[in-house]
């Protein structure tokens, strides 16, 4: 909205891909510097020459590795989601440009250790090589710790909704548990490294030294620590406000519980999370089991292992990294903004611009007033010239209302496709589908500090934002996507003033927006809504039955659907 | 059209205005140095590789320097690189994200073109001698491409009145910079003082190996003094296209109309002159070591004042457009201070890396043993 979108169908899939491919890299980067020291200090306090060789050989591929893959996807992840968020990213650059400017720092100590390390094995004397394999290590895992305290703010950004201070939006409720897993993560990824240099030998005793110091040092403790740390950070993002247990589609709170959802599966929360969460246990766990393979042939074990070994770490990492995005939904900055660039009003408490600085235009109460489509810098609407007729208008513009609003994370057909879940819907249940993909908790006002999501089924999306002429106009063109092709604003109209006629005529004395009892849905959906009007003096004695045919009873309801007492809003 | 700027983000700068646009000008001319050395010298690379092959000896060695030196150049690139993106996407975010987005396909084809050329360079440096010529084409071609790009969306940038017509036409991100008459003269421009700025590495190159190998020291440094009037001069006709390519307005304040913009751009062109006239010189003497090191300092600060050129050149041109920077400011002088103390700590480690480096080379010539490879106990 304010800036213009990449025509690139499912964007968040490429930044998936970038920064997964990058993570199992950079963390690799930061453990095996551990590794490296660490065994090459083993190798010459117990003499061992095969074992130094192995670590100098070990070296060359990890400098090759993280020097460039590493680097430049990491540079590619600043690229990745400038282009497909710049929303989001100009407002974590605001924030956090001195947290990125810190981590430069170490950056450019880490490039420069590695590159002497490297270099420095025909050089360098013994304690000199170590120390500057010491100074690698600690500046790499502290730009972990760095860019750890931008990924954990992105989930619970705690504190800073409030008061907009760094260290509140850095150290953050997830912070620690954060840096542990992803340190725990990293050494656990440097031994499965080293058994793939290893594998590479023909030396059947280095690769039993191998296997029993990178399995046994590095791996099995990472086996006990990381799962800790990770239920430790579900449960600071739990406390934080994350609904950890409504997004594995678990009913009830408890671990237990949660484990058993993630793998049964569920009909409610949201369906890529619980793949990812699936897809992270068993990846964990095949790893664990090649472990064990790779000690039972520890003289003999090749590449096709190490390389299986190397498959499932990935998978584990990329999971993870997969829940913790899913995690993070239908916000790419917790309590901040949503995954679309919407945000969310500033807390009355939160620091305020000097007078004379122009409003947000993005909060969704701002679009909710002005509409989506003036308030985008970058609509791509037909201008000038005649008129369309109105079905046409609002079909055109219906559809960029959806690139605008939803094609964030949805395409049409493709990944998360909308089509299949719109198929053969009407324009108005569309539309008071649209209208209950969120609310907040106790429907108080967005701007309320802390406020909590309400999401329909769970399913963790952003509310509609826009006026109400947009809302029909987007659902009239999800009808049509889903294969209604009588589906017009003008028939929509036609059965909404059906259903609006009727209630004016018959309920508004009592339950109009003025009245004594304003009617409220509360987010009931019309065909509850056309059960609860067929028994009203079931309901309180004081309401007579319903005098309607079906069809006028089936267009009040679809109309009672649209009414929500709170916001008053202007309905048709 | 109307210039169409993003509004300004609901969270106040992290630091004065001021600071930022320094650290910008300071990162990215650390950026260009070895930027210019990876462009211009990944060119004069492979010319002395193909020169190699054809039994020009000190070709051959020149391109082994190069090929060994090119790993760490994009190394140091991309690292100084990213500090200066960083810093550019605070003070002209607003500009820089919405260029991007239009040419989005072609700027993320930076990631994998640099890693392919990145692979190649070490593989060259691997290879030494033997590494074959058309690595060493493909790494310049590569490098090429990505000047291109990057200049494409450095001015692109500038034109917010261009983006919304761009969008509307296309939306899939292969929008290059083609309609601004002064985009191929800045590339070519840039280019060429890439390739100026190598060759005067390579001058320097042979003073210090001027002592160890004379005739290749005495011969790196006349090449280089050849390649670099060629390209400065060369230059003169692009730099005076790329000031002529420019808005009229910004032009006249570079011509006299502004007492700072006119100093910069004077100043560049002074030192340039002044670099190229001492490096002529250089060739007719018997040492020619401190007037190659001079010519070397004279660029450098050339290099600096056109990019206070450049800076002053996007200024006019945004401001025009209606670029503002954000009147909300709300330093985090904490966290600015963390920085710039560990700012200094990085400098000193890495200082001292680089010299324990640098004398256990002296010391290995000198005939001790390399104790790291000796399985020694600590």
């Amino acid at each position: 909205m304010n800036y213009p979108l990449w025509a690139l169908p499912a964007g968040g899939l490429l930044i998936a891909c970038v920064a997964i491919v990058h993570v199992f890299i950079s963390h690799f980067a930061v453990g095996g510097g551990l590794f490296l020291v660490l065994a090459e200090r083993k190798a010459r306090r117990e003499r061992d020459g095969l074992l130094l060789g192995f670590v100098r050989l070990h070296t060359r591929f990890f400098a090759l590795l993280t020097l460039v893959l590493g680097a430049v996807t990491g540079v590619g992840v600043w690229f990745t989601i400038g282009l497909v968020h710049p929303a989001a990213t100009s407002s974590l650059i605001n924030t956090f440009v001195w947290a990125w400017a810190i981590e430069w720092t170490f950056f450019v100590v880490e490039i420069a250790a590695a590159m002497i390390y490297f270099y420095g094995w025909d050089r360098l004397d013994a304690r000199t090589h170590m120390t500057v394999g010491w100074i690698y290590f600690w500046s790499a895992w502290l730009s972990l710790a760095a860019i750890n305290g931008i990924l954990a703010f992105m989930l619970t950004p705690g504190g800073w909704l409030a008061t907009r201070s760094f260290w509140d939006g850095i150290l953050n409720p997830t912070y620690v548990p954060g840096v542990i897993a992803r340190t725990a993560a990293a050494m656990a990824l440097a031994g499965v490294y080293a058994l793939w240099t290893a594998s590479r030998s023909a030396d059947g005793v280095l690769k039993q030294k191998v296997a029993e110091y990178a399995i046994v040092k590095w791996i099995t403790p990472m086996a006990v620590v990381l799962p800790v740390s990770l239920v430790w950070l579900l449960a600071a993002a739990a406390r934080a406000g994350v609904p950890v247990a409504e997004i594995f589609g678990a009913s009830g709170a408890g671990w237990g519980t949660a484990l058993r959802t993630i793998l049964r599966g569920s009909t409610t929360g949201l369906p890529i999370a619980q793949i990812a969460a699936q897809v992270l246990l068993a990846a964990c766990l095949a790893s664990l089991v090649l472990c064990g393979i790779v000690l039972a042939r520890r003289r003999q074990y090749g590449r096709p292992l190490a390389a299986a070994l190397m498959v499932c770490a990935f998978a584990a990492l990329g999971a993870a990294e997969w829940v913790r995005e899913d995690l993070r939904k239908p916000y790419v900055i917790g309590g901040y903004m949503f995954v679309n660039g919407v945000r969310l009003p500033s807390a009355a408490a939160a620091a305020q611009p000097p007078a004379g600085t122009a409003p947000d235009a993005f909060s969704v109460e701002a679009l909710d007033r002005t509409g989506v489509l003036p308030a985008s810098l970058w609509t791509r609407l037909p201008a000038g010239g005649a008129a369309p007729p109105g079905d046409v208008r609002a079909l055109a513009e219906g559809a960029e209302i959806f690139r605008l609003q939803c094609s964030a994370c949805h395409t049409v057909d493709g990944y998360l496709a909308i089509r299949p879940l719109v198929r053969n819907a009407s324009p108005t249940t569309l539309d008071a589908t649209i209208r209950r993909l969120a609310a907040t908790e106790g429907d108080v006002s967005w701007s309320t500090a802390g406020v909590a999501l309400r999401t329909w089924r769970n399913r963790r999306m952003p509310p509609f934002v826009g006026t109400r002429e947009e809302r029909r106009e987007l659902a009239v063109y999800l009808a049509r996507l889903g294969g209604s092709g009588s589906a017009s604003i003008s028939a929509f109209d036609a059965e909404h003033a059906g259903g609006a006629k009727f209630f004016e005529d018959n309920c508004s004395m009592c339950h109009g927006a003025e009245a004594d009892f304003p009617f409220d849905a509360k987010g009931r959906s019309p065909a509850a809504l056309y059960e609860l009007i067929g028994r009203l003096p079931s309901i309180n004695d004081a309401m007579p039955p319903l005098e309607a045919t079906d069809i006028e009873r089936r267009a009040l309801a679809e109309y009672l659907a649209t009414l929500t007492g709170k916001n008053k809003e202007a309905v048709r | 059209m109307t210039p169409a700027i993003p509004q300004i983000d609901p969270v106040p700068l992290p630091a004065p205005a001021a600071l930022l646009w320094f650290l910008l000008l300071l990162t990215f001319t650390l950026h260009v140095l070895p930027m210019n050395l990876v462009l211009g010298g990944s060119l004069i690379g492979a010319v002395a590789r193909w020169r190699a092959r054809r039994g020009q000896l000190h070709d051959g060695e020149l391109a082994r320097w190069i090929g060994k030196a090119m790993p760490i150049l994009i190394s140091a690139t991309v690292t100084m690189g990213v500090a200066a993106l960083l810093f550019l996407q605070v003070v002209y975010g607003r500009l820089f994200f919405v260029s991007s987005v239009l040419m989005a396909s072609l700027w993320l084809a930076v990631v994998p073109l640099l890693i392919v050329a990145y692979y190649s360079a070490y593989a060259v440096a691997f290879r030494g001698a033997g590494a074959s010529a058309w690595l060493s084409w493909l790494v310049a071609a590569i490098v090429l491409a990505i000047a291109f790009i990057y200049t494409n969306n450095m001015s692109l940038m500038i034109r917010p009145g261009a983006f919304r017509a761009m969008y509307l036409a296309s939306g899939s991100g292969f929008h290059l910079d083609t309609s601004d008459p002064s985009m191929l003269p800045r590339f070519l421009h840039v280019v060429t003082g890439a390739v100026a700025v190598a060759s005067l590495g390579i001058a320097v190159l042979g003073v210090l190996k001027r002592r160890a190998d004379p005739a290749f020291g005495g011969w790196a440094i006349q090449y280089g003094c050849a390649w670099f009037a060629g390209a400065t001069l060369l230059n003169l006709v692009f730099g005076v296209w790329f000031l002529a390519s420019l808005p009229s307005a910004t032009l006249l304040q570079l011509l006299g109309r502004n007492l700072i913009g006119t100093s910069l751009v004077a100043s560049g062109i002074v030192f340039a002159l002044a670099s190229m006239a001492l490096m002529m010189g250089a060739g007719q003497l018997r040492d020619p070591s401190h007037v190659v090191l001079g010519a070397a300092a004279a660029l450098v600060v050339a290099l600096v004042f056109m990019i206070a050129t450049r800076d002053f050149v996007r200024r006019s041109i945004t401001g025009a457009a209606g670029f503002e920077a954000p009147r909300w400011v709300a330093p985090q002088w904490i966290p600015i201070a963390l920085f710039a103390v560990l700012l200094v700590v990085a400098i000193a480690l890495v200082g001292w890396m680089i010299a324990v480096f640098v004398r256990s080379g002296v010391k290995a010539r000198d005939g001790k043993p390399a104790p790291a490879r000796e399985g020694v106990s600590v």
